[in-house]
């Protein structure tokens, strides 16, 4: 089968749709920054962004207002639950495009990539990827990964004691419920498995954990990616 | 079973291995199994907790009355899916030497994760002899194994033996001796989807004995690139695309990723078998050295602990090594009885003058190559080697490598990098080998110029402590202050530069434990003897260069060469070249020729510090720079050789500048 060509500019998204994908994702980040969104702030940001064509923008934001993408008030701008769930995908899929130039691919400069390749993942690449890179919890930048749909497969036996083996106290016995990362099967090895109860020790100056008759020690990345219920 | 009859044009060694059935010892890291390799083939393999040391593969010959069997040793591995280079090493061994049977060895506190591997050679067809080692350690927690039952849940031979003492050792002899290993009878069901998958693969997959498909079918579906070569190699290209998509779709379709589920199929079924045979008296908590343990780790006792711990490393190699013993070895020995002998004997039997220099002389192979290489470098490697034993056996190592975590960060590496750090203490050219148990290539490279830069090693730091104690403790502070600061900023500076991912940090720690004379001798005796066999050819090639560069002049040539360098930017004499020049062959060697010159009052005090600073951030010695070349190629050595260069010259230079600019007395 021979390539078919596409057409970014003719599919449903288009130009339009690629122009709301930004503004959610700047509506996004800016929330996670500051807690708030200011409507000139945002203005600012898009106007001072190469990427936007000066002339349209405002029509533009124009029509994510029509379509109920988000409202202003008072200056704040706040997203509809329709405009929420569409900056939380996008957000999803560009931090995971994100990790996968960092991890995978081992790519330096990978913010212009992933900026593009969030725009054309589809659903379901977008659940494999997670899954391949196991369901990480943040970005290459530190910042959080918004869950899907595997990764709530993936966690299902999951009870909302569960908590982060680098947030528990240090000296308390806990079972592990579910590893992300990519040392999961390096740790399991050792015995470090969901199911399986250890003690957590100490937490500096690194992570020691005794399970069984095993003692390991680990660095608070990999902590950070073990969840737990105290027992 | 007997020897085929060989040509006669084949090696030794081969002719030894042919028609011998192979055994495989297989194990974790940290269970006694070279002690047992040792032990049942009079042969010692090299004992450490971290697997870069036994990556080399190991057989001895097994001889059990009239049964005869070749050992293969492997390096140890936690799974036989492999995670790491030297789980490959162990895999890629179980494939291409097919063994005939495996006696697996495990940690009998540790019984699950052994039985978890138990799990693994069933699934693989392979006949297992399983040695549970450590006995005595699981007994002192309270646990004791029902070694008849597992033996008849297992299907196999099960001996129990704490191998430092020989416990055991006669039945495992004989139950190898029969030859009848069997199967293990362990049977694993996977979940039903993952189930059809293997089924599926294993069906793509040709016969390769004596590991069975449905076992290739896991590793493969478990994400296992390493086995790519031998399909491409074995396979027609449309089935190898077969493959991978069978993988991508299971890949795709499995919310879990499959090696995370077969491990925990393992565990379970390996739990399940341990419920029946592993009874628990008590949770044994107290005793003094897991206390002892603890403290070790611990973020305020750990430390003063660790300063102990680099004091007695001092005194004991720096003090007891470097000094005292160097001192005897050299002047008394060499210097007032074997020189002069060897001297008058040369000189009254061989002909001409030419070969008496060449033996006697200024830069005679006995005067100069085997004095230094017997009289400072054995005694000072000898007390290191023993030191560094001690440190791996006691269990102390791993959490020297926690408390140094953090430091090490700075520099852009983990923890584990303490191994090969160390190790460059005492020769960097086995610590080049030893970065192997960093796991990323980006750690790697920046251990491996640091060692190459800043890590001076055991026999020219013994020469340098010797020089620079005569100074002041001024000037000691400086050299290792300026070293140090030196490591810290060009390990800052490399992990900023240096492209790749980090290694992350996960080590196993073993319980503290006494270590035993036995095995401390014997890992001592075998790194001593392979560092000779590596440094007394080198300095005598070193010495016989410098004799012929001497016989034809070009030693004045050559130094006339290089003292702008060393005059003008170092301000040292022009003598000091040499040691420069012979600080190539051997850092040793370069120091040792500074030693000489400070001794017969030839160098000032800032003279001395400069050139000490400068030797010891130069050049790494061509044994070590052979290595380098070996472990990370040509091109990365020849690029971090040309930085170290200009920076040791640089530093000495600016170091020279501020010491007479602030006329600061030493």
């Amino acid at each position: 089968m021979s390539h078919v060509p596409c057409n970014p500019m003719e599919t449903p998204s288009g130009r339009q749709g690629h122009f709301e994908d930004e503004v959610l994702e700047s509506i996004w980040e800016m929330r996670e920054l500051d807690g708030k969104v200011l409507y000139d702030h945002l203005k600012r940001t898009l106007e001072d962004a190469k990427a936007m064509g000066h002339k349209d923008n405002a029509e533009r934001l124009g029509i994510m207002e029509t379509k109920g993408l988000y409202s202003v008030e008072a200056n704040q701008v706040r997203l509809s639950e329709a405009g929420e769930k569409r900056a939380r995908d996008i957000i999803r899929r560009h931090r995971l495009a994100e990790r996968l130039f960092a991890d995978v691919l081992d790519l330096q400069n990978f913010e212009a990539d992933a900026c593009r390749l969030e725009h054309a993942l589809s659903h379901e690449s977008e659940q494999a990827i997670c899954t391949l890179l196991g369901h990480p919890p943040r970005c290459p930048h530190g910042k959080e990964i918004p869950k899907g749909e595997c990764c709530a497969l993936f966690t299902r036996k999951v009870s909302p004691l569960t908590q982060r083996l680098s947030d528990t106290e240090a000296g308390k016995r806990a079972r592990v419920m579910f590893i992300q990362g990519a040392s999961v099967d390096r740790l399991g090895t050792m015995g470090l498995l969901p199911g399986s109860v250890v003690r957590l020790v100490q937490k500096k100056p690194a992570f020691v954990i005794e399970i069984d008759e095993t003692t390991v020690a680990i660095d608070s990345e990999i902590a950070e990616g073990i969840y737990v219920k105290l027992v | 079973m007997e020897c085929h009859t060989c040509s006669p044009d084949k090696k030794q060694t081969e002719k030894s291995r042919e028609g011998l059935e192979r055994i495989a010892l297989i194990g974790t890291p940290n269970v006694g199994k070279s002690v047992l390799f040792g032990l049942l083939t009079g042969k010692y393999a090299t004992v450490s907790n971290y697997p870069g040391t036994t990556v080399e593969v190991t057989y001895g010959n097994l001889n059990i009355g009239d049964r005869r069997f070749l050992l293969v040793d492997t390096p140890g591995a936690n799974s036989l899916i492999p995670q790491s280079e030297d789980e490959q090493v162990t895999r890629d061994i179980l494939l291409s030497e097919r063994p005939g049977s495996v006696v697996q060895v495990g940690d009998s506190k540790n019984l699950k994760r052994t039985l978890a591997i138990t799990v693994q050679l069933s699934e693989m067809g392979l006949p297992v002899t399983l040695c549970l080692n450590m006995e005595d350690e699981a007994s002192d927690r309270g646990i004791s194994i029902n070694i008849k039952e597992l033996s008849n849940l297992l299907g196999v031979d099960v001996v129990s033996t704490v191998a430092p003492e020989r416990r055991g050792l006669k039945e495992l002899r004989a139950a190898i001796a029969t030859g009848q290993a069997r199967v293990p009878t362990i049977k694993v069901s996977y979940p039903e989807r993952a189930e059809e998958y293997i089924l599926e693969m294993s069906d793509l997959l040709p016969e390769h004995p004596p590991i069975s498909r449905r076992a290739l079918a896991v590793m493969l579906l478990s994400g296992d690139m390493t086995l790519r070569d031998w399909l491409t190699g074995t396979l027609e290209i449309d089935v190898v695309e077969e493959i991978e998509a069978v993988r991508s779709r299971c890949r795709r379709e499995m919310s879990q990723p499959f090696s995370s589920v077969v491990q925990e199929a393992w565990m379970r079924t390996a739990e399940r078998i341990v419920d029946q045979v592993m009874t628990r008296q008590r949770e044994s908590r107290g005793s003094f050295m897991y206390r002892l343990g603890q403290a070790t780790m611990h973020p305020v006792w750990g430390i003063p602990i660790l300063l102990a711990v680099l004091w007695a490393l001092y005194e004991f190699v720096g003090v007891l090594g470097a000094d005292i013993m160097v001192g005897f070895v050299e002047e008394t020995i060499f210097g007032e009885y074997l020189n002069p002998m060897f001297t008058y004997v040369v000189e009254s039997f061989v002909p001409t003058d030419f070969l008496r220099s060449m033996l006697v002389g200024q830069y005679g192979i006995i005067t100069m190559a085997l004095t230094y290489a017997v009289g400072i470098i054995l005694p000072i490697t000898a007390t290191f080697f023993i030191a560094f034993s001690v440190l791996e056996d006691s269990g102390y190592l791993p959490r020297l490598a926690i408390m140094s975590n953090r430091l090490f960060n700075i520099m852009g590496l983990s923890g584990k990098a303490v191994l090969p750090m160390v190790l460059g203490l005492g020769c960097g050219t086995m610590a080049v080998m030893t970065t192997r148990v960093l796991e990323t290539r980006r750690d790697r490279i920046i251990a491996t110029f640091l060692l190459a830069l800043a890590v001076p090693c055991a026999a020219q730091l013994g020469v340098i402590m010797g020089i620079i104690g005569g100074l002041s403790g001024k000037a000691m502070a400086i050299w290792v202050g300026v070293i140090t600061g030196l490591l810290f900023f060009t390990g800052w500076l490399a992990s900023k530069i240096v492209r790749g991912e980090k290694s992350d940090f996960l080590l196993e720690i073993p319980p503290l434990r006494v270590p035993k004379a036995g095995n401390i001798i014997a890992k001592t005796v075998n790194r001593v003897v392979w560092y000779l066999k590596e440094a007394v050819p080198l300095f005598i090639y070193g010495t016989l260069a410098l004799f012929f560069l001497d016989q034809i002049n070009m030693l004045v040539v050559i130094e006339r060469a290089l003292s702008p360098v060393i005059v003008g930017v170092l301000d040292l004499p022009v003598e000091a070249t040499e040691a420069f020049l012979i600080g190539f062959f051997r850092r040793d060697y370069g120091a040792a020729g500074l030693y000489a010159l400070s001794e017969g009052g030839l160098l000032t005090p800032v003279q001395t510090m400069v050139s000490l600073v400068t030797l010891t951030l130069f050049v790494p010695c061509l044994a070590h720079f052979f290595m380098m070349i070996k472990e990370r190629g040509m091109r990365a050595s020849l690029i971090m050789l040309s930085i170290i260069v200009p920076t040791a010259i640089a530093v000495g230079g600016a170091l020279n500048w501020v010491l007479r600019t602030f006329n600061i007395q030493l």
